[in-house]
């Protein structure tokens, strides 16, 4: 109701008076902040459904140093809401961009899958710690979603990785030459079995250390097809004493397969592929020991290996044995590359089954893998030519260009 | 059909579904699910392995070939060490279930099992470790007689790395002045220069071919281009 | 392998006799002296003799029944009667110390006609805290002189002379001497500890994953009430049983056609569960190396190869400069990925300036090699040196 009569009396113009005069002063000694605009949760899309992503904007000149963010579930739509519980305390202009990512939302909303709405509320704390009034955001659904944007790069490199080896297999169907330089460690591979053979002495393949869920070790027990085919041909003792029940298992069926493969599927006797123990050095003392006692003229080591190669490699050659190792273990290489006659290093070990096999389709996933070596390198001259060219000039369109391709690999 | 076939199906089912697996946020706990499932096999697998090595090993003992006796020694440690595991003899109780005696721990002294792989295990694996330090000698001397550019390449390295790692990198080159322009000379520097250009970059080279190599194979094997390891039999 | 062993076999027997016989005689003759040395070391040095002691702690736990109700100090004690029975909860029956404060308060009473479980721990003593546990009692013994100005090292623990423990340092002893004489030649002391080793380290992890993947990831999943019964009676519940063992059922399936080899017919079955798990490891493995190898390692790679360092110039401005060292780093590094990625090349043959690249190459990886070489070495030396540490300080008692 209107009071017409109150500005007319003097003690209340005073009071405005002094008001009006001490209202600024008033603002900044207390200096509240405004209140932060344009609060928006949305849910972060393409993830498992445990972020929120909060915006929003702080007004010019505001003098807020931080932000106070809380959050509550809403059950049963809003009639039923649960306590404002804080979230961080963040840089007030944090919701800036992309948003803040609250990723430790309460439990039964962060569970991916769940359907609760969160509301958040937004408050701007000043410098002395004044704070504003809360603005609060619509609730929000943190919602699973189908693909992982996060891994948009990996699937891309991955398709392209893929696809050139896919590519090449095709190509070898169509008839494409799939001719490969020589790998001398494979070459000698033949050599070494005969001469076993011709020795009278036995050939030790050891596949490793490790277990069946290791690619080393898979890549390694399709290598001991073609050695074991090649033995089998050459009517060569072959023994793979093995630390793994699974590899044990894995090198038998494949051994069986390779006597098959020569024709000989009489010869295969399963007694030669043991299992020893799963103890790393249980394994390398019964291998050792059965080298310096049966003195094999051909030692294969394919597969994953740690410490224990060197004492392979040196135990092999204290007894004379022609030794072929390949693995992909970087720390093992160099007891190999000093040790034996001829190391398959990383890649080349991978690529050995393949190179033995002879086959087109096989050869030609080779081929695809070189031309994914060529665009990897190509991807790094272009990224380290675009790093220079930000580097030399940090403002320009190529730092952009350069970052955006840096991220592109996650960089 | 049933032998190699479906195998085959099995196999790049398998590969193609963890493939894909990997970038829903609804499938991706399969992977650890189908590890966990690979270790209960390997565990499984374990059987195979131990009928194996009693078969291999009582065979020995039986036809009294020669070193059975070492055969008969392998089986007797085995089943000791079987039997004192799997019934936790000797096992300190679980405090808060006493009168249950297969709560207590396996391991640790001073259970039977405990003692075996303190005083039996452990010395036996740690000295076969310790060994090595012989090996890498001889290494270092064959590779030493090689007598081309890749071992002497190899060789220097290694022991310019070894005296840049040890009291000899001062004792050798600690009088340059850490602010000369020679600086760069002093066998630590050498040797961070070293390992962080050179061998970074070698690194660098051999895991992204390692990555190729190993892309490759899987889909040789999700192809169902490589069968060597099925049998015909 | 059997025809193969024996030839073998017959092939050294066949060999130079005096040569053995020689050999037997150095082996008598490295006995013997081992054996003078040992003597003389155990009967003219006071503490010749390794003896490990223990500490013996005796534990008692009573069975116990929990009250609901009893008052509000249940509420106000949850963090109690999680740490010492939250997994017994559901069976409302735990056990518990004597001493435990809870019976006073009513929060849990004795089950009548339980006996009480009572056994030691032992804890194995370092010379030196045998050493000084040895001092307490010979002073305190009837001298409680030290009464008041130390209460707490008074009261000795109660210490033993542990045999098994004792004859166990013996025996490591043995054990790693028996392994060092592989360096010499093979021998039979040699081959009894690697039969040793075999046997005990192959039931060693047969028994771990026993119990710590059958057991809890198998066995618990599919009669859980079992398992907690006779081997883990903290089992937690399951929130969804019915799935669980539903999914156990897949491994133990396929476990079933993996041992079918075992069978005498249809023991091509067990290459379906070897399928399952080389499909597996394709999978896993084609995506986690494109990640975390691929991508990861090109990324690192992509260097500047021209790089700036912040400085200050003459008069303290901040400047960049070209930081040659950096840069001549950073085209070192990024020549020798691409050459060894060269080197890697399988499809043109290393000749002209391919052949060159690929030298390079080789370069590059015989310095990783030699680098990655010379930084093993140490560690290396520093396992030996632990080995004879053991044999020197914690059986010969050489200080």
């Amino acid at each position: 109701m209107p009071m017409p009569h109150l500005t007319r009396m003097p003690s209340f113009k005073a009071f405005f008076a002094i008001l009006l005069c001490v209202a600024p002063v008033a603002t900044i000694a207390v200096a509240m902040p405004p209140n932060p605009e344009n609060v928006t949760a949305v849910d972060k899309p393409g993830d498992a459904g445990a972020t929120v992503l909060l915006r929003w904007t702080v007004p010019a000149d505001a003098g807020a140093t931080n932000a106070r963010v809380e959050q509550r579930v809403t059950r049963d739509g809003a009639s039923v809401a649960e306590e404002w519980t804080l979230v961080e305390v963040v840089a007030a202009d944090a919701g800036s961009g992309d948003g803040f990512a609250i990723t430790d939302l309460p439990p039964d909303s962060a569970s991916s899958g769940s359907s609760l709405p969160i509301a958040f509320r937004v408050a701007l704390i000043g410098s002395d710690g004044e704070i504003s009034p809360f603005v609060e955001s619509s609730p929000v659904v943190a919602r699973r979603n189908w693909f992982m944007t996060s891994r948009l790069n990996l699937l891309i490199v991955l398709s392209i990785v893929c696809g050139a080896v896919v590519l090449w297999i095709l190509l070898a169907r169509a008839g494409r030459s799939v001719k490969i330089r020589r790998i001398a460690a494979l070459e000698a591979i033949d050599e070494a079995v005969g001469r076993a053979t011709e020795m009278g002495r036995s050939v030790l393949f050891v596949p490793g250390i490790q277990d069946m869920n290791d690619i080393q070790t898979v890549a390694g027990v399709t290598v001991l097809g073609h050695v074991a085919k090649t033995a089998a041909e050459y009517d060569a003792v072959l023994e793979v004493p093995t630390s793994r029940s699974l590899v044990m298992t894995a090198a038998r069926e494949t051994v069986q397969a390779a006597h098959f493969a020569a024709g000989r599927p009489e010869t295969y006797d399963a007694g030669r592929i043991n299992y020893i123990t799963d103890e790393q050095f249980g394994y390398v003392a019964y291998v050792t020991g059965k080298m310096v006692r049966e003195k094999p003229a051909a030692c294969f080591y394919m597969g994953a290996f740690y410490a224990e190669s060197l004492l392979f490699a040196e135990n092999g050659n204290s007894i004379g044995a022609i030794q072929i190792a390949g693995t992909a273990e970087p720390s093992q290489l160099p007891f190999f590359v000093a040790a034996c006659d001829y190391t398959l290093i990383g890649e080349e070990f991978f690529a050995a089954s393949a190179y033995l096999s002879g086959e087109r389709d096989q050869l030609g996933s080779i081929k695809g893998q070189d031309l994914g070596k060529f665009l990897t390198g190509a991807a790094i001259i272009i990224g380290s030519l675009l790093a220079t060219a930000a580097s030399l000039a940090p403002s320009g369109s190529f730092a952009s260009a350069s970052a955006a391709y840096q991220a592109f690999f996650g960089g | 059909m049933l032998r190699r076939t479906i195998p085959i199906i099995i196999l790049s089912a398998t590969g193609t579904m963890l493939v894909v697996a990997y970038f829903s946020p609804f499938t991706l706990s399969w992977g650890e699910t189908v590890l966990d499932w690979f270790n209960i096999l390997a565990a499984v697998a374990f059987v195979l392995g131990a009928g194996n090595l009693l078969a291999v090993n009582l065979e020995k003992v039986s036809s009294r070939k020669a070193g059975w006796a070492y055969a008969a020694i392998t089986l007797l440690s085995f089943a000791a060490m079987f039997i004192f595991g799997i019934f936790k003899v000797g096992a300190v109780p679980n405090p808060s279930a006493p009168d249950v005696h297969l709560a207590g721990a396996y391991e640790g002294l001073p259970s039977a099992f405990g003692w075996m792989y303190e005083y039996v295990l452990s010395p036996l694996t740690a000295t076969m470790f310790a060994m090595l330090a012989f090996y890498v000698a001889s290494a270092a001397f064959r590779a030493f007689r090689a007598k081309n550019v890749e071992a002497i390449l190899l060789l220097g390295t290694a022991f310019i790395i070894l005296l840049g790692r040890t009291a000899a990198a001062t004792l050798l080159t600690g009088w340059i002045p850490v602010d000369s322009a020679f600086a760069v000379l002093r066998l630590d520097n050498v040797t961070t220069a070293v390992t962080e250009h050179v061998s970074t970059a070698g690194m660098r080279a051999i895991t992204i071919g390692i990555a190729l190599g190993v892309a490759a194979t899987s889909l040789r094997l999700l192809l169902g281009i490589d069968r060597s390891y099925l049998s015909k039999g | 392998m059997s025809a193969h062993s024996s030839s073998d076999s017959n092939n050294s027997a066949s060999g130079d006799s005096s040569n053995a016989q020689a050999s037997r005689w150095i082996w008598i003759a490295l006995f013997a002296v081992g054996a003078i040395g040992l003597a003389c070391n155990m009967f003219l040095r006071q503490d010749g003799l390794a003896i490990r002691h223990v500490e013996i702690t005796s534990a008692e736990r009573v069975q116990a029944r929990v009250v609901i109700g009893a008052g509000a100090d249940s509420l106000a004690k949850p963090a109690q009667l999680t740490s010492d029975a939250a997994p017994l909860a559901i069976a409302a029956k735990i056990w518990v110390e004597p001493q435990d404060p809870r019976f006073a308060t009513g929060e849990i009473t004795r089950v009548d006609g339980v006996a009480p479980v009572i056994w030691e721990t032992q804890k194995l003593l370092t010379r030196k805290e045998a050493a000084a546990n040895e001092a307490l009692q010979t002073h305190g013994d009837g001298k409680p002189a030290v009464v008041g100005a130390n209460e707490l090292a008074t009261a000795a623990p109660d210490m033993q002379i542990s045999f098994a423990d004792t004859f166990g340092v013996w025996i490591a002893a043995f054990l790693t001497l028996a392994i060092f004489s592989f360096l010499y030649r093979d021998n039979p002391i040699y081959k009894v500890a690697e039969s040793l080793l075999v046997g005990v380290s192959a039931a060693y992890w047969m028994v771990n994953g026993f119990w710590t993947t059958l057991v809890p990831n198998l066995f618990a999943k599919i009669a859980p009430d079992l398992v907690r019964a006779y081997a883990i009676p903290g089992l937690g519940v399951s929130e969804h049983p019915q799935q669980d063992m539903v999914l156990a059922f897949v491994p133990l399936t396929l476990g079933f056609m993996l041992l079918w080899r075992l069978a005498p017919k249809g023991g091509w079955i067990s290459v379906w569960p070897l399928a399952f798990i080389i499909g597996t490891t394709a999978g896993l493995k084609l995506v986690a190396s494109i990640e975390a190898d691929l991508i990861a390692q090109a990324a690192a790679t992509m260097k500047p190869l021209v790089a700036y360092a912040s400085t200050t110039d003459s008069s303290g401005n901040a400047v960049r400069a070209v930081s040659v060292w950096s840069s001549i780093g950073s085209i070192v590094g990024i020549v020798g990925v691409l050459s060894v990625l060269v080197y890697f090349f399988f499809s043109i043959e290393h000749k002209g300036l391919t052949g060159k690249a690929a030298r390079v190459g080789i370069w590059f990886l015989m310095i990783t090699f030699g680098s990655a070489f010379g930084l093993t070495v140490m560690g290396r030396i520093t396992l030996l040196a632990q080995r004879l540490e053991f044999l020197f300080y914690d059986w010969l008692n050489l200080s």
